[in-house]
């Protein structure tokens, strides 16, 4: 309970701390790196108590339950939690070494850890919108970072896009509530069998296209390649491996937990939206020529995959949902981090990168494909679609490193040691992660368990 | 009540979407607004029931619905928030590319693209002269 606390507390406090002190001074940085690794830290122990014991509950200000918010962690819950903030940790060293340009920086990556914390350690539904908006209000203000104009547009286009998303979350959470008169997750997900089927799928939609912006899913995409690449490489990070998350956490748990009755209603539209996302991010970024670019279409492509998993279902869906996320957050993290940097160890690790999008074993990516194959093993339209998606994926990502590192047509600095490291260290996290899957397929197992109730 | 109120929200939304949908960047914003408008409408009619106002009930009659009205409140005070973000990143776009007129913006984006295909252009002739 304690550590529940303290992992909403350490990075609420810090961020507003810091957002106060001038960002572009080194020490500003450390400090809230090591917020960063202090919030971590407080997940890691969070996530040994509830592996032991179960989800964790508390609410708020010593209020009656049913009165107060209630926070809950439950595996799924805080191993999002924690995969966010890795990622965002990664991302605000690599941009700390290489120098922080505006003021604000690190102080809005804390408080971005602190809005997407919240969201996935609360059981309250209005709660969840709190922190959400928390979470992208500081991601709209780190679109912007760079200030170059092609980044002010980009970030004007991700603000009123994604803030007309929050807007259909919200009158769906308003439904929600009409419909079940009460904002307690839980209580939701046993009261919602006896709604009114119209009512609840309109509901259902509604949540399904805001999570589904926020994923940047193949019809609502449009706004993603702009912002990846108009953004610096350590916001496309933050954005694509730490932001990203909540749209496939909101789909798992709000579609697999909350709307288990309308998700399999609507299974069959989730994969041809899903493939559909596949072969357009697939087809689109072959036909681009920069790394930012394809990067930005492959995670158009990328978060199809996750939801295929969903629309297939079931506690092997989920868990390969789950797991794939994980490994897509490490790809897009480290891929993007390698933007404008140069060298044979940045060529090293964007083929491992590389390699991970498209399966190709030793890298993680394999065991997420792998586990999407054990998910849709009785559909063998699904499988020639995962062959054909892993096939483009490979296509595009080897001409973009042919493009990049073969003919050396990339430009920007050499990479220094300290970037090196990070950069290192994710890579050594892609490459652990296709060699001893073990703990990373048990997790999602647990975490895939906790949504349906049932056993690993 | 809730035919009236849905249909406020649903022409809030609908006057909202259409000014998002125009070319300056102003209306934008005032589409965001009126259809965060409609949201905190929909929060207000998800829970409305007559009764005496919920902070100090003197009365037996029944209580009406604290809590769409603060979370109500709440969005309101989000959105407020985030409306004057929009409103700054107008700005600074607008300064940055002295129009606040989304057509030029698009017109540099397409711009940015074709140099883009022309750096790529000769490159590729060459080779594939190479390749004779």
């Amino acid at each position: 309970m304690t550590a529940l606390s303290l992992a909403l507390l350490i990075p609420w406090a810090a961020g507003a701390v810091v957002l106060a002190m001038d960002g572009r001074r080194p020490i500003v940085g450390l400090i809230a790196i090591g917020a960063l690794v202090a919030t971590l830290a407080t997940l890691v122990v969070l996530l040994v108590e509830v592996l032991a014991d179960g989800p964790v509950e508390m609410t708020t200000g010593n209020w009656p339950a049913g009165v107060g918010i209630t926070l809950r962690a439950d595996a799924l819950g805080v191993l999002f939690a924690m995969l966010s903030a890795v990622m965002l940790l990664a991302a605000a060293i690599h941009e700390v070494v290489g120098g922080v340009r505006e003021r604000p920086f690190p102080g809005l990556v804390v408080l971005l850890t602190a809005g997407l914390t919240g969201a996935f350690l609360t059981g309250d539904l209005f709660n969840f919108y709190v922190f959400f908006e928390l979470a992208l209000t500081a991601s709209y203000v780190l679109a912007t970072y760079g200030g170059s104009r092609r980044a002010l547009g980009a970030a004007l286009v991700f603000t009123a896009v994604n803030l007309l998303g929050t807007f259909v979350f919200l009158v769906s959470v308003a439904g929600l509530y009409h419909v079940t008169g009460t904002l307690g997750m839980d209580a939701i997900g046993t009261r919602m069998a006896g709604v009114d089927r119209n009512a609840s799928v309109l509901i259902a939609v509604g949540f399904f296209v805001a999570f589904g912006v926020k994923l940047g899913l193949f019809p609502f995409h449009f706004w993603l390649p702009t912002v990846y690449t108009g953004a610096r490489p350590a916001v496309a990070a933050i954005l694509s491996g730490g932001l990203a998350n909540i749209g496939a956490y909101g789909l798992l748990r709000f579609g697999a937990d909350l709307f288990a009755r309308e998700l399999e209603l609507g299974a069959g539209v989730l994969i041809v939206i899903g493939s559909l996302s596949i072969l357009y991010g697939g087809v689109l970024a072959i036909s681009r020529t920069t790394a930012g670019e394809v990067l930005a279409y492959s995670a158009i492509g990328q978060v199809g995959y996750v939801l295929v998993a969903i629309g297939v279902g079931g506690p092997v869906g989920f868990a390969a949902a789950i797991l794939y996320t994980v490994i897509n957050a490490l790809n897009k993290s480290l891929l993007f981090l390698t933007g404008r940097l140069r060298g044979p160890f940045v060529a090293g690790v964007f083929a491992l990168g590389a390699l991970s999008v498209a399966g190709v074993p030793p890298a993680a990516g394999f065991i997420g494909k792998l586990e999407l194959f054990r998910a849709a093993a009785d559909q063998p339209a699904l499988l020639v679609l995962l062959f054909v998606g892993s096939a483009l994926s490979f296509v595009y990502m080897f001409q973009v490193y042919q493009l990049d590192f073969w003919r050396a047509e990339r430009t920007g600095r050499q990479s220094g040691w300290q970037q090196n490291v990070v950069l290192g260290s994710l890579a050594l996290a892609v490459l652990a992660g296709g060699l001893w899957p073990e703990p990373l397929l048990a997790i999602s197992r647990v975490a895939a368990a906790a949504l349906t109730g049932g056993q690993p | 009540m809730n035919l009236v109120l849905a249909l406020a929200a649903a022409t809030l939304f609908g006057v909202g979407a259409y000014l998002v949908l125009s070319r300056d960047l102003v209306r934008l914003v005032l589409g965001v607004v009126v259809i965060s408008q409609a949201a905190i409408l929909t929060l207000i009619a998800a829970g409305l029931t007559r009764g005496e106002a919920p902070i100090y009930p003197l009365g037996d009659g029944p209580v009406s619905d604290p809590l769409s009205q603060a979370m109500a409140l709440t969005a309101i005070v989000i959105g407020m928030a985030v409306t004057a973000l929009l409103l700054v990143l107008v700005l600074r776009v607008v300064i940055a590319h002295q129009s606040p007129d989304l057509d030029e913006l698009a017109e540099e984006e397409a711009e940015r693209d074709a140099r883009l295909e022309r750096r790529r252009g000769p490159d590729q002739e060459d080779e594939e002269e190479a390749a004779r």
